[in-house]
């Protein structure tokens, strides 16, 4: 088991725990008994004649009796277990998480981001998971568990992060070619920091039209795919780039977001993502460098 | 042990020399056994490769031996390959071989169909592996979840080999389950028992019931995603809220069964085994039958257990968590009786033995786990993640794959006539057994550590990098178990110790024929008295006690071909069942209420709904029977050009095709299916009419007829359903 960071987290843990320890007894129990019965039983060329019961009805009974009691216990607990981690919780922060192939979109109502989670620490978020395409599989060990996004579903998914830090996570649910680069970033940091960074996602793109890199984007398809708010790009295909800069990978977690892979991701993107979605682009240097520098300066 | 003088005899079946065409045209149980063990021993190689190079792609992070792509192919096919190809095949060999000679039977009960399904196996199993020439092999995932599996998202062919792949390869399935399942109800020689069947032919027996009941919900969902690529219907691509669940829920309805489907025979092959090389009968012969057919049933309610994450209600979660830890139960009570079946017995630690000590092992582990992800909190954590790839491996690997190596080291000499080695068998043994552990353990750790499965590649985190190549390591360990296998099997056929009618002094009847068995298996009719009836003959004195050969009353009745076809109307009826499941989800009735014409199509059915009398008229008339069923054709083929007018009448005026809305997709598929199954019905009245001009029909042709005429009620009985669903609703809508 990863870190537990969420009370929703802990409450799994402890019901896997109590699991765990009844399963290795009776693994312990099981292997045991074979392996007493290899080395008791095995013939050693004295003709110990074998025995020749055929069943014994009371044993048989216990031991039908015995797992499903076990079972029973198992069974009451992960019901309050369940109920512990589905309750909703009244104030929550509410995140809509969209799977894309291969990327994630959050939303925070009219702050869009993608592929950096954050939160704020030891207040409830509620995260509605669904997908724009096929089914996704939102995961970050350290947090919760699983819920697929599935299209035209939505399924929530209480957190409560209790310590700050940053955590990985990633799509779980086999989504075609580069679900492997699927990865999530979850950022858990103080409300006020969380405050200052979800005012600065808010604004507009940093932006002057003047700028050669703003023109190069503005004046090709980029914008077919992207947004950068504040602007005449908006497209919804590809993430929302209005503060790309601010997020610290790209492509969904394959590469560090500096300037050498932002012309990598630019020139060639299925070079460093195998079948992700961005065709290449052949600009020249010029265009390339202020283009990546641009890129780099939306905070 | 110096070679033997006299000629030896053609493997397989005991004949001087089986030639090349019987190979391809032999109807023998024992040669359709012998190509389905041999086509699943090629496949479970094929299968091994692809997992192979999936290992050593996955051997360390960011590695790029194979592209996304590649990788993709590779462990859908890997999956598809190991569980179609090769498990499920490989248990139809050893029944196919087995079940016969040891319920004491000449063959089975229907030796072409048998044929049939073996051929088409074999043909499927080629037709899925040759997308890998033709461009593209499927590469979705065995489960191939909607709606990745739609156009949209995947244009190359590979789905589609995918899909009929596994039409294909559900009809071999059904027609072979019909035929061992009639074996074991009707073969069984006199004297034996349900009571004192061997437990394997048991455990066949609950597998092909399992096949039954399962599979046609895979052809089913195969079907309608073939519909929806090829003729764009709507079944799966999300124009309306659950339609991807509609797939998980068809997909795994059949998905989890499936795995009792690759697991029950292999108890059954462990059911044996154990007694024979402890010397001491089986224990609790009564609890292991009822936790078998326990299990099986179980197996049905358990589907949505791979859903826990997909969107549940709480009460579905809460109802497939508790059937699923139910299941553990019957399973645990097979573990207990195989440890009480060795406790007081002398061992003789064979490779037999090795291998099944190796499963009861291993099966533990997989079964414990098992239990962890029915838990559902657990499985939030665990589903989709290298976990489940360990636990189900430990199942798959450490269960059905080291039973079959058991059962192969056990019946090879009865098959071949000659031992497998016993130092290389030991070989295998430890090889596989420590391969297989370095290769799936760490798989438990580093999912729950975050490793999603079915991932080309991996971040460097942790120590994911180290595990991963442990299990490298470990699946290259299994290969190279497997190559000795190769060379113990290739090595023991040219020059292996004879074997003999019985090397393992054992106690069922395919020991008491020579090995390997003559046409016909038995040269006088078995004698048998109870469950062991080779200890009753070796020991007369220490008999058995004898079981009561007890009343079977309606079965015995019921000729062989008529009861094949009650089991093949009930798969019918989930294969309709899952067609219907997914009409309804789509919610037609307000389209369906304005385009069609119920009353004509009422008139139409009254046409079909008459053809049951004139069918039950010529069942049992004797003197007029051909003008029953030459009316019984006719209403037949009036409703059929009824449901044909109406097509066209729809499709020229433009007013709904499969591909213009879901209630079209829904209507022509449905409708198209039970017309097809008329339309069958109607070559098979027609084939029956035929043979009513032969004098031999009475003897030869009332089975025959008696078979159709139950089939033909059948598809009466849809049309009642369907019609009352597509039709009769929209009146109350």
């Amino acid at each position: 088991m990863p870190q537990v960071t969420t009370p929703q987290l802990q409450s799994i843990l402890d019901i896997s725990t109590f699991v765990f320890a009844v399963a290795i007894l009776i693994f312990v129990g099981v292997e045991a008994a074979l392996l007493y019965a290899i080395f008791r039983f095995r013939e050693r060329g004295d003709d110990r004649p074998a025995a020749r019961f055929v069943s014994n009805q009371r044993l048989e009974i216990a031991w039908t009796i015995a797992p499903l009691a076990v079972l029973v216990v198992v069974f009451a607990l992960m019901l309050g277990a369940m109920q512990r981690i589905s309750a909703a919780p009244a104030d929550a922060l509410v995140v809509r998480v969209i799977g894309h192939q291969w990327w994630w979109e959050f939303r925070y109502g009219d702050v869009v981001t993608a592929n950096e989670l954050h939160l704020p620490v030891g207040k409830p978020a509620l995260l509605e998971i669904t997908s724009a395409d096929v089914i996704h599989s939102f995961w970050v060990p350290s947090l919760a568990g699983k819920r697929d996004g599935v299209p035209t579903q939505i399924q929530r998914l209480a957190i409560t992060p209790m310590q700050e830090g940053t955590f990985g996570g990633a799509c779980a649910e086999f989504c075609g070619q580069e679900h492997a680069w699927m990865l999530i970033t979850v950022v858990v940091e103080s409300a006020d920091q969380f405050q200052t960074w979800l005012d600065g996602q808010r604004g507009p793109a940093t932006t002057s039209t003047s700028d050669p890199g703003a023109q190069v984007f503005l004046s090709s398809t980029c914008i077919n795919c992207h947004t950068l708010r504040g602007t005449s790009a908006s497209g919804t295909a590809g993430p929302d780039l209005t503060h790309f800069a601010s997020r610290a990978t790209l492509g969904a977690g394959v590469a560090p977001n500096d300037d050498a892979h932002r012309a990598m991701w630019i020139r060639d993107a299925g070079a460093l993502k195998p079948g992700a979605l961005m065709p290449p682009f052949a600009f020249s240097e010029t265009q390339l460098a202020d283009l990546v520098r641009y890129l780099g300066s939306l905070k | 042990m110096t070679a033997t003088t006299t000629p030896v005899p053609s493997i397989v079946v005991g004949e001087e020399r089986l030639s090349l065409l019987s190979w391809f045209a032999g109807v023998d149980h024992k040669i359709v056994g012998a190509l389905y063990l041999v086509g699943g021993l090629t496949f479970f190689v094929l299968g091994g490769l692809e997992a192979l190079l999936i290992r050593l792609q996955l051997a360390q992070p960011g590695a790029r031996l194979l592209t996304p792509e590649q990788y993709d192919q590779l462990f859908t096919m890997h999956g598809t390959t190991m569980i179609f190809l090769a498990a499920v095949p490989l248990l139809f060999g050893f029944g196919n071989y087995l079940v016969p000679l040891m319920l004491g039977a000449p063959e089975v009960a229907f030796p072409r169909l048998n044929a049939l399904s073996v051929w088409l196996y074999l043909f499927a199993g080629i037709l899925l592996n040759f997308s890998f020439l033709s461009a593209q092999a499927p590469d979705v995932g065995w489960f191939a979840y909607a709606p990745l599996t739609e156009r949209p998202f995947s244009s190359g062919p590979g789905v589609d080999y995918w899909a009929a792949g596994m039409i294909l390869l559900g009809a071999s399935s059904i027609a072979g389950a019909l035929n061992l399942a009639t074996t074991f109800l009707r073969l069984r020689c006199r004297g034996m028992s349900l009571t004192s069947a061997p437990m394997f032919t048991w455990m066949v027996f609950v597998q092909m019931v399992l096949i039954l009941g399962a599979l046609p919900a895979l052809s089913g969902a195969a079907l309608l995603l073939l519909m929806d690529r090829q003729l764009g219907a709507h079944f799966f691509d999300g124009q309306y809220a659950g339609a991807a669940l509609i797939w998980q829920h068809l997909f795994w309805f059949f998905g989890h069964p499936e795995v009792y489907i690759v697991i029950l025979p292999v108890f059954g092959m462990i059911s044996e085994i154990i007694p024979v090389f402890s010397r001491k009968p089986l224990f609790g012969f009564g609890f292991l039958v009822a936790s078998g057919i326990a299990i099986a049933f179980l197996s049905f309610l358990v589907w949505a257990h791979h859903m826990f994450a997909a969107g549940l209600s709480g009460a579905e979660l809460t109802f497939f968590s508790a059937a699923s830890m139910a299941i553990a139960v019957p399973t645990g009570v097979k573990i207990f009786n195989w440890l009480a079946t060795l406790w007081g017995g002398t061992l003789r630690l064979r490779t037999p033995l090795l291998f099944a000590l190796g499963f009861i092992g291993m099966f533990v582990i997989g079964g414990l786990t098992g239990v962890s992800v029915a838990v559902v909190p657990f499985d939030w954590q665990a589903t989709d993640s290298y976990y489940v790839v360990g636990h189900m491996h430990y199942v798959l690997f450490g269960g059905t794959i080291l039973g079959v190596f058991a059962g192969l080291y056990y019946w090879f000499p009865k098959v071949t006539g000659r031992l497998l080695g016993e130092g290389l068998g030991r070989v295998h043994f430890w090889t596989t057994l420590v391969g297989m552990n370095l290769a799936f353990l760490p798989m438990h750790w580093i999912g729950l550590e975050g490793m999603p499965r079915r991932v080309w590649t991996y971040p460097n985190v942790a120590d994911w990098g180290l595990w991963n190549l442990v299990e490298t390591i470990g699946a290259s360990l299994i290969v190279i178990g497997t190559l000795v296998l190769g060379v113990n099997i290739a090595r023991s056929l040219r020059r292996g110790a004879v074997a003999g009618p019985d090397p393992w002094d054992a106690w069922t009847l395919e020991w008491s024929v020579p090995s390997p068995p003559p046409p016909g298996n038995f040269a006088a009719a078995p004698a048998v008295r109870s469950r062991r009836p080779l200890w009753d003959l070796k020991h007369p004195d220490r008999a058995d006690p004898p079981r009561a050969t007890g009343d079977e009353g309606w079965l015995a009745r019921l000729r062989p071909s008529t009861l094949a076809m009650f089991l093949f109307i009930g798969s019918e009826a989930i294969f309709f069942g899952s067609v219907i499941v997914a009409y309804i989800a789509a919610r037609p009735v307000i389209e369906a209420k304005a385009i069609l014409d119920v009353p004509r199509t009422f008139l139409f059915s009254l046409f079909l709904f008459s053809s049951s009398a004139t069918m039950v008229l010529a069942d049992r008339a004797v003197a007029r029977r051909r003008l029953w069923l030459l009316a019984t054709l006719a209403l037949g083929a009036i409703f059929l050009a009824g449901q044909g007018s109406e097509w066209l009448r729809l499709l020229q005026a433009d007013r709904l095709t499969p591909s213009a809305s879901l209630f079209g997709s829904g209507f022509f598929t449905l409708t198209g299916l039970h017309g097809m199954h008329v339309l069958v019905g109607l070559v098979a009245i027609g084939a029956v009419t035929l043979l009513t001009r032969r004098p031999d029909f009475a003897r030869r042709g009332r089975g025959g007829l008696e078979a159709v005429s139950v089939y033909w009620h059948f598809v009466d009985a849809v049309w009642v359903v369907i019609f009352s669903l597509v039709y009769l609703w929209t009146l109350f809508a």
